[in-house]
């Protein structure tokens, strides 16, 4: 039998041990608030400083969005938006169709380790991925070689590396795992019977995808199309690497106004990006609810 | 196994064009590999393999201190990203306010490296500025460095990026987890972290170890946030992407390429391997559980 003492002892430090266990809990909350989304929110002060030789002083000016707005920065802009959103169309065409396959058609117990498989591609340095393509896309590499000893060209095509071409490839190659994790995330929270009732009930393919697929996975495709599209109008080495002079997208234009020392044009780029980011994801969760993605999860 | 219902070339189309995807991912990487074992460069009209160019690469005192860097920065940020991104899962399924937590989370995977590299900068140089003022006014020196860009500027930096990753792994392992089993120890007077190390903790173990494996793996490969981040030293990918700006791609910029992809595939490799191994135990030892009469 315990001793009433022991029970006493435990009653007076286990409330305050508890409430320590339990404010742990907020810790990653409350770092990513002040390590992440605070200097985010900051980026729309500091966008409207002053410049200074050096860095910038407190004060009230859209200068740095009149210099992005009135310049060739926001044609630049717009053109890494349309390339961006060609590489989400083609991530989508060519990496739903297998989220939708593991999803449906490989056993259970496999689905997971079939997912892993894109994980390879994706765990390999992003940087590495960028500059190994130019080797296998430059005039005298894999792709060129490989079309001329097949004997389809006869010349090799100078029209992929160092153009718009080149940098969507480079999206495409780098992010087309993202739709598979995140559309299969989606087809998770799909129960299996939903498409044997499909097929007994006669639907075809398309309609199926149409009617049934896309409006349950739409949270997860929503999520993977927003992170292809952000990140290819935000990663700097795409254009700096594959698109040659002239190619720049956001992340370039504030890695050289940094560079410039230009820093309420870098911060002004920064509030702009944020500001398209939370907009997309507000729009997104409105239509579909962004939490049933990690549905399966919780 | 072949469905019931699609044919079995269809089936098999699919599974060829599942694989040809992820090898058309991996060619890059693997042409790099390839050409990195070529005494002669890439392009160059004879194949003669030699192991030289790694041979290069390791004895560069350069090369060696961007390892030593890259793997503390990889230790450190894996030390405290695997325990937030558990307590942080675990936040996740108590909190009524799912929907700011995931904002918080995950919105780091959607912002641009740049775009978060250039704001951490900002943020830490006024940071900087704010705590010169502050050791100044108050007499105390060595407030002053917290925020000058260094090492502990770049760890805060890749938590920020790995974090999202961690916690997503971990969510995912802890999905299967039944709450029940700790209300169970909890009513049985084990105390909150009894509970979590006796009862959850070997449940989730894989999803924990898949985390730590992950982070390290882009820590390692981390180039953008840690290069505006880092200060004065160099790591691994910012000695490499400076060498292949400066020099192009050099025979040994496809050799250090290399090794970061061996490491990378490597720990992914092993990953997939122990899950295997993993889940055939555990369907050997659920076999007997569910035949009747045992």
């Amino acid at each position: 039998m315990p001793t009433p003492a022991r029970p006493q002892l435990r009653s007076n430090s286990q409330p305050l041990k508890d409430r320590a266990q339990g404010l742990a809990f907020y810790l990653p909350v409350v770092f990513m608030a002040v390590a992440f989304a605070l200097p985010l929110v900051l980026t729309g002060v500091w966008s409207v400083f002053e410049r200074t030789m050096f860095w910038m002083e407190p004060g009230f000016t859209f200068f740095a969005y009149e210099n992005f707005f009135t310049s060739a920065r926001l044609v630049n802009f717009l053109d890494s938006m349309y390339h961006s959103a060609i590489a989400v169309v083609v991530c989508l065409v060519l990496g739903f169709p297998i989220a939708v396959f593991v999803r449906r058609r490989v056993p259970q117990a496999a689905q997971h380790r079939v997912v892993l498989l894109f994980i390879l591609p994706f765990m390999v340095s992003e940087t590495i991925r960028i500059f190994a393509l130019r080797p296998v896309l430059q005039r005298n590499g894999l792709v060129n070689d490989t079309l001329i000893q097949l004997g389809i060209i006869t010349e090799p095509l100078t029209s992929i590396l160092y153009t718009p071409l080149g940098v969507m490839i480079g999206e495409v190659l780098s992010f087309l795992p993202f739709i598979v994790f995140s559309g299969f995330l989606a087809m998770e929270a799909v129960p299996k019977y939903v498409f044997e009732v499909c097929e007994d009930l006669g639907a075809g393919p398309l309609a199926t995808l149409k009617d049934v697929i896309l409006p349950l996975a739409a949270p997860g495709v929503f999520a993977g199309a927003v992170f292809i599209f952000v990140n290819g109008i935000g990663v700097a080495l795409l254009p700096n690497i594959l698109g040659g002079p002239g190619a720049v997208n956001a992340g370039l234009i504030a890695t050289q106004a940094i560079t410039a020392l230009d820093f309420p044009l870098a911060m002004a780029i920064s509030a702009i990006m944020t500001a398209t980011l939370m907009l997309l994801l507000y729009i997104g969760h409105r239509l579909f609810d962004l939490t049933r993605v990690l549905e399966p999860a919780s | 196994m072949v469905d019931e219902y699609g044919g079995r070339w269809g089936y098999r189309l699919k599974w060829a064009y599942l694989l040809l995807v992820v090898a058309t991912l991996m060619s890059p990487v693997f042409y790099v590999m390839y050409v990195s074992f070529n005494e002669n460069g890439f392009g160059a009209a004879n194949y003669v393999f030699t192991f030289a160019w790694y041979g290069v690469i390791f004895s560069d005192r350069l090369m060696l201190n961007a390892l030593a860097w890259t793997s503390a920065l990889a230790i450190v940020t894996t030390a405290i990203t695997v325990p937030f991104a558990v307590l942080a899962a675990k936040f996740y399924k108590a909190t009524r306010h799912k929907v700011l937590t995931l904002l918080l989370l995950l919105s780091p995977l959607f912002v641009a490296a740049d775009i978060m590299g250039a704001s951490l900068l900002v943020y830490f140089k006024n940071l900087n500025g704010v705590f010169e003022y502050v050791g100044a006014a108050l007499g105390v020196a060595w407030v002053e460095t917290w925020f000058n860009l260094g090492f502990m500027t770049a760890v805060v930096g890749l938590i920020v990026y790995t974090l999202p990753y961690a916690f997503i792994v971990v969510l995912i392992t802890m999905g299967r987890y039944r709450v029940q089993q700790t209300e169970a120890a909890r009513a049985c007077g084990a105390s909150g972290w009894r509970a979590f190390w006796d009862i959850e903790f070997p449940q989730i173990r894989p999803g924990v170890f898949s985390a730590c494996a992950f982070t390290v793996i882009l820590c390692f490969n981390e180039y953008t946030r840690t290069s505006l981040l880092k200060g004065g030293f160099d790591t691994f990918t910012t000695v490499l992407v400076s060498q292949m700006l400066n020099e192009g791609m050099s025979e040994q910029s496809y050799a250090m390429s290399s090794v970061v992809s061996f490491i990378a595939i490597a720990a992914v490799g092993a990953i997939i391997v122990f899950t295997l191994i993993k889940s055939e135990a555990l369907e050997r030892q659920a076999r007997p559980k569910a035949e009747p009469g045992t």
